[in-house]
């Protein structure tokens, strides 16, 4: 990057998005460095490894999902050491993105109508930071579910060691929270990828385009732009 | 342990189809035990322990004649010694725990792998290795407290009820080790005959309370036992009124097919939006009232 290197880097946004975010690189804004991308894609693999062995266990439905891992026996053996990976890695990004996702006072309204609306593309909310209210409450709600996954889920690894009706409650509490968590993936990925396009680029390459900033995020775009500003001063 | 080539199968666990082929017709068998008769001698824990070639155990010390504390992976047959202040002086109760052969099992109905608890047609609830994960869901679903998984191969073990035995018309094992004749083996309407029988006798000798046990909670049970102390089955280390968890139930035959809807409603809610709304562009917001610092 610096004028002092020999040899200007082919792609200069990658290189900046290794360690630097929030900063502009030619048309390219850094939206996820690194070390966040890595943090966030074992949190995907470790839950995907839960769910494509949890699934087929949970009801047979989906069992043929057990073979991808070589059969039940190999789920339920897996499974549970996936769910520690899960939480390992869930608290890793916890702690590692809580700092952006404090929460706004106008958050509650993203579990109601705004989240239709705004899947309607009929809101037009210029104060929209980072992350919008319902990517935070995502977050918080991705934080809340590992511990309700890996509590009930401790129960379920180890039966004898706790009362029956306790039992019977961690399966609830296990079914209730990997639903909730599933359909609110769904949707995740869904906006992730396909519905606005240019996102996962910010979870593999880094970065996204001035556009997409402006559209998605008008107050980070605006903060990007005047930092980058205050810095060329 | 499983015999099922010639067995016809009533009831198979995490069936997408549920139930019974009911190709032929066969009685429900049960066993009868007696607790008034039984001395304690223990023939039938050690013939269930030859039968089925289980490992020996070390026994433990309860601080009472009792072999172990409960039932295990390698011991299916425990006579539990209980002892009750009762009128004056001392009652002793010798109670046979094992599997109890449930009508409406729960360890089947709680169990999520596809024929690893079945139920045959004779009535007889058997766990099938291979096809059991080892996930002890039926731990939680017994209400008897009966199946145990097994450390060495990673399967839960419990009475058959001489399956195998009983499939080529012999008698279970312990049946037929027992010299007091307090155990006997037949069809659970010949058995239930005989407990009423049985009962009538105590109740005019003085015991009123007598009963045969054979819970409705449960639809009944293929081992039938008969207490002289039948307001109390407590005593015998018995639950009162044993059913299959209400929340277990629950879980697995209402919220997880609710729940399967739920995440094929989700992935349809999102193509449906894809259809209707399409990805949100970014060309699409270079509207001029945009009062937006230039890109
Ligand atoms: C294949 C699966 C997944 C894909 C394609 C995906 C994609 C993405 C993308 C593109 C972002 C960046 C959004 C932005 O910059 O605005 C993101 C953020 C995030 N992801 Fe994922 N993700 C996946 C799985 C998961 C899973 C399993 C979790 C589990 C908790 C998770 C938790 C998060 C969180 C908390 C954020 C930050 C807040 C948000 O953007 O909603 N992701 N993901
Ligand atoms: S006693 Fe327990 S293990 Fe035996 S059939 Fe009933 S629920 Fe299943």
């Amino acid at each position: 990057m610096s004028a002092a290197r020999p040899q200007r880097p082919f792609d200069t946004a990658v290189v900046a998005a290794r360690d630097r975010e929030n900063v502009i690189v030619g048309n390219e804004i850094v939206r996820h460095r690194l070390v966040s991308r890595v943090i966030h894609w074992s949190v995907a693999v470790t839950f995907f490894v839960c769910v494509f062995t949890g699934m087929p266990i949970w009801t047979p439905v989906f069992g043929w999902m057990a073979h991808l891992f070589g059969g039940l026996t190999v789920c339920r053996l897996l499974h549970p050491w996936a769910g520690v990976a899960f939480f390992l890695a869930s608290g890793i990004m916890f702690v590692h993105w809580i700092g952006d996702m404090r929460l706004e006072p106008g958050d509650r309204e993203w579990l109601g109508p705004k989240a239709f609306a705004y899947m309607r593309y009929e809101t037009e909310d210029t104060d929209i930071g980072k992350y919008n209210g319902g990517q935070r409450l995502f977050f918080w709600a991705a934080g809340l579910g590992a511990i309700g996954l890996l509590l009930s889920g401790l129960l379920m690894w180890f039966p004898r060691a706790f009362p029956p009706l306790l039992l019977e409650f961690a399966y609830l509490i296990h079914d209730v929270t990997f639903i909730l968590f599933a359909v609110a993936i769904v949707f995740h990925i869904y906006l992730g990828t396909a519905a606005e396009p240019g996102t996962f680029g910010s979870m593999v390459r880094g970065t996204v385009t001035r556009e997409w900033a402006r559209l998605h995020h008008p107050r980070w775009y605006r903060d990007v732009i005047s930092g980058e500003e205050d810095r060329r001063r | 342990m499983s015999v099922q080539q010639n067995l016809e199968i009533r009831r198979s666990s995490a069936s997408v189809w549920g139930s019974q082929s009911g190709m032929r017709s066969v009685p429900t068998v049960s066993k009868y035990i007696d607790t008034t008769t039984c001395i304690g001698c223990k023939a039938c824990e050690a013939a269930c322990i030859e039968w089925n070639d289980l490992r020996h155990i070390a026994t433990e010390q309860t601080g009472t004649y009792q072999t172990l504390p409960t039932l295990h992976a390698e011991y299916w047959n425990l006579i539990r010694f209980n002892e009750r202040d009762f009128d004056g002086g001392l009652v002793w109760l010798m109670r046979k725990d094992q599997c109890m052969h449930c009508e409406e099992p729960g360890c089947l109905a709680a169990c999520p792998a596809p024929g690893a608890i079945v139920q045959y047609a004779n009535g007889i609830v058997d766990v099938n290795p291979d096809q059991c994960i080892g996930c002890k869901y039926c731990e939680t679903g017994c209400p008897f407290d009966v199946p145990r998984f097994h450390q060495t191969t990673g399967k839960m073990a419990k009475c058959t009820l001489c399956v195998d035995r009983v499939s080529v018309g012999l008698e279970p094992a312990c049946i037929k080790a027992c010299p007091t004749g307090c155990l006997q083996f037949g069809t659970k309407d010949d058995m239930v005959a005989l407990g009423a029988r049985r009962v009538e006798q105590l109740k005019s000798n003085g015991f009123t309370n007598a009963l045969l046990y054979n819970p409705e909670g449960v639809h009944g049970t293929g081992v039938v036992t008969v207490l002289a102390h039948g307001d109390h089955p407590e005593w015998y280390q018995l639950p009162r009124d044993p059913h299959v968890p209400i929340l277990v139930r629950f879980w697995k035959s209402f919220l997880r097919p609710l729940g399967a809807i739920a995440i094929f409603g989700a992935v349809i809610g999102a193509l449906t939006h894809y259809t209707k709304f399409g990805p949100k562009e970014v060309r699409g917001v270079d509207a001029p009232d945009r009062n937006l610092p230039d890109a």
